[in-house]
């Protein structure tokens, strides 16, 4: 597809700032939720797996328009792939975040793999990568984490009144 | 920590308020996380669990058992069946290698409808 050829040569764009440092009212709010009671958790450093959640966009946010996953969504929506379904999501982990810290996460089309006929229907899957990096006191950047993420992008075998709206 | 260790299994009631209260605490407002009529007129049964939330289980199941000292250097998951309201989510795990500091565990979260979440967790051993 030579949309996805176009976009992945966006490389590693839209860089953006989380809206909030990492801070410890955000992480009591997950570990609640999660019923996680490790005291680390209450000691200054933040879940791993946490990374993705300070840089989610919120119910305001809404990505850049430079966004390589973003992007592609919106050529194969156009192209009539409407529904979209999470099928993998690799995170490692450089280090656990501490408190205080301001993260900055960047994404790249990685690739773009179809049509394929699944169980859900025909559809392509489209891989992209974030990486989150937090300001060293030296000025360089550090990889804190990482994260593969693949979506089945596809068109519904069987059209419901929301998805035809 | 050793190689076939296998983590007691693990069962978590899927309420509406777990899956709500874990997507916005994700801060993920995507509708099918806490609205049942937009998540049924997507074509979905019901509201589901967010992503970032069967990860952050995953964690919780493996961290729970390992020790909360435990580093935790990645978590890779494949999706499956949808987590709804009112199943039960049953996590097991068996530690399948152990090679230069890092465990992997094989990790699964399986619902009525079939496996939810497979993957591996590789953490500091």
């Amino acid at each position: 597809m030579a949309e996805a050829e176009r976009i992945k040569a966006f490389g590693e764009a839209a860089e953006r700032e989380a809206r909030d440092p990492v801070n410890q009212p955000t992480i009591n709010n997950w570990v609640e939720a999660m019923g996680n009671t490790n005291p680390r958790w209450q000691g200054g450093e933040a879940p791993p797996s946490m990374a993705q959640v300070w840089t989610m966009y919120g119910l305001g946010g809404r990505p850049p328009a430079d966004d390589p996953l973003h992007a592609m969504m919106k050529v194969l929506t156009d192209a009539g792939y409407t529904a979209v379904l999470g099928t993998n999501c690799e995170q490692t982990y450089e280090r656990t975040l501490k408190v205080g810290e301001q993260v900055r996460v960047t994404t790249a089309l990685d690739s773009v793999v179809g049509p394929k006929t699944t169980g859900m229907g025909v559809g392509y899957f489209v891989t992209s990568r974030n990486t989150w990096y937090v300001d060293a006191p030296d000025g360089q950047r550090e990889v804190v984490a990482r994260m593969l993420f693949r979506v089945l992008k596809f068109v519904p075998r069987v059209s419901t009144d929301g998805d035809s709206a | 920590m050793n190689v076939g260790d296998t983590i007691p299994e693990w069962s978590v009631a899927i309420t509406p308020t777990l899956i709500v209260s874990t997507a916005i605490a994700t801060r993920d407002f995507q509708d099918v996380h806490h609205d049942r009529d937009l998540a049924q007129g997507h074509g979905s049964k019901d509201i589901f669990m967010n992503i970032l939330t069967s990860t952050g289980l995953v964690e919780r199941f493996v961290t729970d058992w390992a020790g909360g000292d435990t580093d935790v250097r990645g978590i890779a998951i494949r999706l499956g069946a949808p987590a709804y309201p009112s199943d039960t989510l049953t996590f097991s795990g068996t530690v399948s290698a152990i090679e230069d500091g890092v465990a992997v565990i094989e990790v699964k979260g399986a619902v009525s409808l079939g496996d939810h979440v497979v993957g591996t967790v590789r953490v500091s051993a």
